[in-house]
């Protein structure tokens, strides 16, 4: 009973350790957003010290000087477009080479999933030469379409060691009821990739959002085409010592994310967990 | 006959059009850079000329000769993943097992240190930046500690160190919470069985708890070696590869060359070592895991 008494005080010694390393781990975050409520004056003055009077007027500021529904609509397209594009072509094709069995799908495959070796900034250059040759750069458009190209790896490798494992009866008792082709595929066979979906959508969306070198090679020439993190970094080249400015945009451009993460914090962690083991 | 090669051809047909779409996607993002990457590190090309020239393997052997920008952003890149590798997993498998004694906040917990990982690595330096050289001279005033006192962006010795902690702060959650997977696939009677037999905690963990990590290990090591090869955002935000340059990653040193030197054809050599050398890590890496996993 000592004993146990005694592991259960050193329980909660460890319970308030932990907590307090927590909240000194998540210090820096929480004076980003205590210092973008300040005055350029009490910024210089004290960082530490929360503000006197709440300022919101640097929020007003930033929001209309980098136009922040505009960025946010363009985040909004460049990871959906690419979202969808990724999911769609991944999808129909990890299904048809897991299904066929010949040495030309082996190869395919083998093609498929690659490039996963090599590293962005090995190609950072050439991509951006094509993209330019193709139209594709300084378009919101344009570098949405790109991602189906740089998602698709690690996409067609989750979705092709999901698929084996679904049994060809499936296909086969489908076919006999009359579906086959992209029927049999979006009516019979995508809704059993659910959780493997979900997976890639968890990923490639923090991916995509929080992107930078692409995005900043791809679409950094005007104010339109511009991500959440391209503006708060172009804005920070600006406002060098304005740093109640530059932390008022750090927050802006991380808001969403952290909101997201609060309501769907459950799902994004295991997503992340699964994308690790399976990739 | 003709019904069933006509099947033929429609399966054929069916299989081009669900594969066709990916294969070019594919080449348009990896398969033609990389070819025409495979051109340019052989020519001199400043972007603005028409035509590159070329030099043959010229780019080559002046980046293994006699750069040293070269050699040392690769030494940067070296010593930072190494110890980066090290860090982030010896943290986190310490944080996990912490963690996984179901704690009243564990979940409290597995939220606060995941967080910076949702975040994008160039807000994240940013931010770091700001802690660093206006925070911690509040943070010095009002506590006395020296520590806050020192030059951590302006010293090379020190930057380097920031560069590694903010890095770590940032992915850290990632990490976690493959270790607390890992450890939740424990059975908890073996931990049990463990005890009973009188083997301490730290015994324990030596020779239960790791030795059954071993798969999460594996993911985690490889993870962190991929991103630490590549590692440049944070660095460009943080110190912008200050002070004096000394701050370089090779990824870092491939951006400077080709978009702020203009050097088209000298860069992208760089970027085809950058791409052979994580090609034998990664080779070298699957191998040794795949011979282990073996023996196991």
């Amino acid at each position: 009973m000592k004993n146990h008494n005694k592991t259960k005080a050193g329980r909660i010694v460890l319970e308030i350790v932990m907590v307090l390393l927590s909240l000194v781990f998540l210090y820096p975050l929480f004076l980003a957003i205590n210092n973008s409520f300040k005055s350029f004056g009490e910024v210089m003055t004290d960082v530490v010290a929360l503000p006197k009077q709440l300022v919101f007027e640097n929020y007003s500021y930033v929001w209309s000087f980098i136009n922040y529904p505009k960025l946010f609509l363009n985040n909004f397209i460049i990871t959906g477009l690419g979202l969808l594009g990724i999911i769609l072509v991944s999808s129909i094709a990890a299904y048809k080479l897991a299904r066929t069995k010949t040495r030309w799908s082996a190869l395919l495959y083998m093609l498929c999933i690659m490039p996963m070796l090599i590293p962005f900034q090995s190609i950072m250059l050439t991509v951006l030469q094509l993209a330019k040759d193709m139209n594709l750069s300084e378009s919101t458009w344009g570098l949405g379409l790109l991602y189906w190209g740089f998602g698709a790896p690690l996409a067609v490798f989750i979705y092709h060691g999901f698929v084996k494992g679904i049994p060809k009866e499936i296909d086969e008792s489908a076919t006999i009821d009359g579906a086959s082709g992209f029927k049999l595929f979006f009516l019979v066979i995508f809704p059993l990739l659910k959780s493997v979906t979900t997976t890639i959508v968890i990923i490639d969306v923090m991916w995509i959002w929080n992107d930078f070198l692409l995005p900043l090679l791809m679409v950094n020439g005007s104010p339109d085409t511009k991500t959440l993190t391209l503006a708060a970094y172009t804005f920070v080249g600006q406002y060098t010592s304005d740093w109640q400015y530059a932390m008022t945009a750090m927050v802006m451009a991380v808001l969403p994310s952290i909101i997201v993460f609060i309501f769907l914090q459950k799902y994004i962690v295991k997503g992340v967990v699964a994308g690790a083991v399976k990739g | 006959m003709f019904k069933s090669l006509g099947g033929k051809w429609s399966e054929k047909l069916e299989f081009g059009i669900f594969t066709l779409p990916v294969l070019i996607c594919i080449a348009v993002a990896f398969y033609i850079p990389f070819a025409m990457t495979i051109r340019y590190s052989m020519t001199k090309w400043n972007g603005i000329s028409k035509h590159p020239t070329f030099v043959g393997l010229d780019n080559f052997k002046q980046i293994f000769m006699g750069d040293t920008n070269f050699a040392n952003s690769a030494w940067f890149t070296i010593k930072y993943a190494v110890l980066y590798i090290v860090l982030v997993n010896v943290l986190a498998i310490l944080l996990a097992v912490i963690l996984d004694m179901k704690l009243r906040t564990t979940s409290w917990l597995r939220a606060a240190f995941f967080i910076p990982y949702i975040l994008s690595l160039v807000i994240v330096g940013f931010i770091w930046k700001f802690i660093f050289m206006q925070g911690f001279e509040s943070l010095g005033e009002s506590t006395g500690w020296g520590i806050f006192g020192l030059s951590w962006l302006g010293e090379p010795g020190l930057a380097f160190i920031s560069i590694l902690l903010v890095s770590i702060w940032q992915s850290i959650g990632f990490y976690l919470v493959i270790y607390i997977a890992g450890l939740q696939s424990v059975p908890d009677d073996l931990k049990e069985a463990a005890t009973v037999d009188g083997a301490g905690a730290v015994r324990r963990f030596f020779s239960i708890t790791l030795p059954l990590l071993a798969p999460s290990i594996t993911i985690s090591v490889f993870m962190a070696l991929t991103n630490s090869i590549k590692v440049f955002d944070v660095i460009l935000s943080l110190t912008g590869g200050g002070p004096g340059g000394t701050t370089y990653s090779i990824a870092y040193d491939i951006y400077r060359d080709t978009f702020q030197n203009n050097l088209y054809g000298y860069g992208t050599a760089k970027a085809l070592i950058l791409f052979v050398a994580v090609l034998i890590v990664t080779i070298v890496q699957l191998t040794l895991f795949k011979r282990r996993e073996v023996e196991a």
